[in-house]
């Protein structure tokens, strides 16, 4: 059991950290991280096809807005390992594969948007020092570290067993689980609030609370409220242009048309 | 390969540098403040090593870069090749505002995102994945192998593009622009643009909703806190948690001891049944 557990923390490790070293190149998805484990497992049949099924099952699944939704890496492994070695039915292995990838969606939140906090103000230690060897060990040891312990729920499912899984997913208490989740989802507000101190302009304050706005209302997705943006700023830059040309009588209207192109053609 | 071909020795040396390391920068965690800052980091510090010489200079630089950032993988090279012709300029020109760097940073992610998304994760994900399917619920290894190429062939050559294409305007537009003197105007109008984005994601990102309720003698209908919320003004919590957050930054306050209040205050929350 604990070789097996073994092989299926290396199997998250491979896919999952994997994924994210080589520019989210998808090993995190249910066809690739079956074939994976059913490698390691030494069943490959099973494998492929418990991926190709939880890969039709986990298809539209993807985080959108910090709704908490199913992890699929851990929730693939568990479930095809359980199928492989405790010889699960198939169609109640995929079944167990929901509930696995929502409390694993769960871990990783918390992880990502509340644990992981803690590197933050390291980061602005070395960053402050120019320690760049320390950036990049900082950037390869948090890597290191985060994808261990996703690895470690697995290697710790397998040895404990899918009964045991299945009664501690059932078991959570739903008020820590909200908690946690609030916290996720307020936290980016300082993200922003760090970026805006840099961008701040009281004269351009009212800009953000456009950009709000368009959101929040009217629902507008963010490509269109850069295209509003960009409007805007056309026009303003039109008219800074005409303020700052305005010593200069002749000539100006030609080279006024060339910067405005400039300005369309970047941001375009 | 074309956009390759006007670059020196020494630029191609760097971009090939920067091209490499930008593979991991969704890689490493440093909490929801910073995002994918530190992979940010680490992918440009070819860059600011190469125009920067002094250590105080290196410093500043990545100190600019500890904001947050997260934008779609392989299309935010863009960015990333736009960032680097700008410390370029900044490395040469005195007069340049270094907050320019981040307000274009700032107001690219989104639409960046905007584009990146539906394409990488919506399109090309859900036809890798179809025929993937098709290919493994026979049991053959194809299916797997078939899907990651069909996927990640697209992005390759999307990944490679994306840095040189912003690389190359990045260069040439801010040339052009420092020589007709309408810098101060990219300044304001990117700040303008980044703060309007940083609007946009407050709404779209930060999130939170309450499921208090309130019944009342006499009427059968619970009355739910969030509606009453929604109708005095959408988001009316993000947004405040926010302005608060920048206000305390601006005050000077350590920016982790707000991060921690924040982090609390939505665990006390949630305990009390608040959400």
């Amino acid at each position: 059991m604990f070789m097996q557990a073994l092989m299926a923390g290396l199997s998250v490790f491979i896919c999952f950290a994997g994924n994210y070293l080589t520019g989210q190149s998808m090993l995190e998805r249910p066809l690739v991280v079956g074939l994976v484990t059913g490698l390691l497992m030494g069943d490959l049949k099973t494998g492929i096809l418990m991926g190709a099924a939880l890969e039709a099952v986990f298809m539209g699944n993807i985080n959108i807005g910090g709704v908490i939704s199913a992890e699929p890496v851990t929730a693939t492994t568990l479930a095809t390992t359980f199928a492989i070695i405790s010889h699960v039915d198939q169609k109640a292995a995929i079944n167990l594969a929901i509930p696995i990838g929502m409390l694993a969606a769960f871990v990783v939140m918390f992880l990502k948007n509340v644990f992981m906090n803690f590197f933050a103000p390291i980061l602005d230690r070395v960053a402050a020092k120019n320690g760049q060897k320390q950036i990049v060990l900082l950037h390869y040891g948090t890597w290191i570290f985060y994808y261990v312990i996703i690895a470690s729920i697995s290697f710790l499912g397998v040895l404990l067993g899918s009964k045991p899984v299945e009664e501690l997913v059932n078991n959570i208490p739903q008020n820590v689980m909200n908690g946690l989740s609030a916290a996720g989802g307020l936290l980016p507000a300082v993200g922003f609030a760090m970026l805006m101190k840099m961008l701040w302009d009281n004269k351009l304050a009212v800009f953000y609370l456009l950009g709000f706005i368009l959101t929040a209302y009217l629902k507008l997705p963010a490509v269109a409220v850069a295209a509003i943006g960009l409007v805007i700023c056309v026009v303003t830059a039109q008219r800074d242009l005409e303020l700052m040309n305005l010593p200069q009588t002749t000539a100006t209207n030609k080279r006024k048309l060339t910067k405005q192109e400039e300005e369309e053609d970047f941001f375009s | 390969m074309k956009i390759a071909r006007n670059l020196s020795k020494a630029d191609k040396k760097m971009l090939r540098s920067v091209f490499w390391r930008s593979w991991t920068l969704n890689a490493s965690r440093t909490g929801a403040t910073q995002y994918h800052a530190l992979g940010f980091i680490y992918t440009l510090l070819p860059v600011i090593n190469r125009y920067y010489k002094t250590p105080k200079d290196q410093s500043a630089a990545i100190v600019r870069h500890t904001t947050w950032f997260n934008a779609t993988m392989h299309i935010n090279n863009f960015i990333v090749g736009l960032v680097a012709a700008m410390e370029h300029q900044n490395s040469e020109d005195p007069n340049f505002d270094p907050n320019s760097i981040t307000a274009v940073k700032a107001s690219l992610m989104g639409p960046i995102s905007g584009i990146g998304d539906p394409f990488f994760w919506g399109i090309l994900r859900v036809i890798a994945a179809g025929i993937g399917i098709s290919l493994a619920s026979t049991g053959s290894v194809m299916g797997a192998i078939l899907f990651l190429l069909l996927y990640n062939v697209p992005a390759f050559l999307v990944h490679y593009y994306a840095l040189y294409t912003g690389y190359a305007i990045g260069a040439s537009f801010i040339k052009r622009l420092y020589q007709s003197g309408g810098i101060k105007i990219l300044t304001k109008v990117a700040s303008l643009l980044g703060l309007l984005m940083m609007g946009s994601m407050t709404a779209s990102t930060v999130k939170f909703k309450t499921i208090l309720q309130v019944s009342v003698n006499g009427s059968k209908e619970v009355m739910k806190i969030q509606s009453y919320l929604d109708q005095l003004f959408i988001g009316l919590v993000p947004i405040t948690i926010t302005l608060l957050a920048f206000w305390l930054l601006r005050k000077k306050v350590n920016v982790n001891i707000i991060m921690f209040g924040i982090m609390i205050l939505g665990i006390v929350l949630g305990l009390c049944g608040v959400c």
